[in-house]
């Protein structure tokens, strides 16, 4: 049977199983490439490191930045953020093997790594290439709202932020 | 001799896992212990009074909020801080080690000092006393 444009019943069932099977495909494919970081295993990164601010995956910055870091605890942004000689070592070790350039990163911690000059080792994921470049659009007015703050406060928009989980689909931005 | 060693390290086991976990009354105790008896009343006074010897915050408010009970926000992060008061937060006062740490760090943070033991004591029972 033939429809008055010439297009056959078969041809469109075709075309509706293609246009269907590619949608289907395009809607796993972020899943797959969601920004999820691996985190350190235990509580003890969480207790030290998340309670005066998200505790931050360690794939967001390169091991010789948390080096850096983890060396200067005594005065950590004006802070003491010192820790016991376990809990130091504990630390040090998930950040290494959990850095933007370790030997396990996944594609979007390269990302974040190569967009690193390889001679910095910044102590700021908000200054990072990466990092700017995916909140350009995030405006001022927005991040300085009360339940906010600073760009730094990860968690109040990505609301599983302490599980490294950074996808679209987790981002509530607060109203006030 | 291998169930010995077992029923050893059960037993050890046993005494390191509640070794951190104490009460609120517990680790007032402690403190009054070294300070002598503790006021909820100077207690008051710290946490609500203003200081200028910290370069990170005038005062225990300025993070904690004015109201023990409710839920704080950090001055510089602005990371939201669950309530101080036992009543509110039951994990609140139950660390010796967690106290210690968060007396050393916030002492500093505003009075540009440790604080004493009679300080610390007199805190914690307000914290206490607050229902
Ligand atoms: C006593 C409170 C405290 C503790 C504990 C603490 N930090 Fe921080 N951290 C801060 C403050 C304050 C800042 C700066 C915030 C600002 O100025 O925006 C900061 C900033 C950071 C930043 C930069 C964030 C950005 O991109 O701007 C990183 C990364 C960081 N901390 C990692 C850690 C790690 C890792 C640990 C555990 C070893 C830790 N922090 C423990 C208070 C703390
Ligand atoms: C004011 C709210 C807000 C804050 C605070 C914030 N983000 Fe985001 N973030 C967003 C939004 C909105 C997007 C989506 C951008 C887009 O897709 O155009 C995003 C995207 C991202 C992405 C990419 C997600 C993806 O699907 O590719 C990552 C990773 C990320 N943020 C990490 C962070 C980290 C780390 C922090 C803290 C240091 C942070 N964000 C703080 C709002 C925020
Ligand atoms: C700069 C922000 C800030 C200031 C100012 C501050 N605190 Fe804190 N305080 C914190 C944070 C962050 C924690 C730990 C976060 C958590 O456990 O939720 C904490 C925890 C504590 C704890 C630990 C209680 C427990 O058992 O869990 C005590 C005690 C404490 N603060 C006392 C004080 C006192 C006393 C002052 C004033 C001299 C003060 N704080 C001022 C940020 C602050």
């Amino acid at each position: 049977m033939k429809t008055a444009s010439g297009i056959t019943w078969k041809n469109l069932l075709t075309l509706i199983l293609a246009v269907g099977g590619t949608t289907l495909l395009i809607a796993q494919a972020p899943a797959n490439d969601e920004a999820v970081f691996p985190m350190p295993t235990g509580k003890t990164y969480l207790n030290e490191c998340g309670s005066c601010h998200t505790a931050y995956a360690p794939g967001l910055l390169p091991a010789r930045s948390w080096r850096k870091m983890m060396g200067e605890l005594g005065n950590h942004f004006g802070e003491d953020a010192s820790l016991e000689e376990p809990q130091q070592l504990e630390i040090m070790k998930a950040l290494e093997n959990l850095a933007a350039d370790s030997a396990q990163a996944s594609m979007r911690m390269r990302r974040i790594n190569s967009a690193i000059p390889t001679n910095a080792a910044p102590q700021r994921i908000t200054e990072t290439g990466y990092f700017k470049y995916m909140h350009d659009e995030v405006r001022p007015s927005i991040w300085k709202r009360k339940k906010i703050g600073t760009l730094a406060n990860c968690i109040a928009c990505h609301s599983r932020a302490n599980e490294g989980r950074y996808g679209e689909r987790e981002i509530r931005i607060p109203q006030q | 001799m291998i169930k010995r060693v077992l029923l050893l390290m059960l037993v050890v086991g046993m005494v390191a896992g509640t070794a951190q976990a104490e009460s609120p009354q517990q680790i007032l105790d402690g403190l009054v212990a070294q300070a002598g008896p503790a006021s909820a009343a100077r207690g008051e006074k710290l946490f609500r009074g203003k200081f200028s010897g910290g370069k990170n915050a005038d005062s225990c408010t300025a993070c904690h909020t004015n109201n023990a009970k409710a839920v704080g926000s950090h001055v510089k992060t602005n990371k939201v801080i669950d309530p101080l008061a036992p009543v509110a937060q039951k994990d609140r006062f139950t660390d010796p080690a967690k106290v210690e740490k968060w007396f050393k760090r916030n002492c500093n943070d505003v009075l540009g000092r440790a604080c004493s033991a009679q300080e610390k004591a007199d805190f914690t029972a307000y914290m206490i006393s607050i229902k």
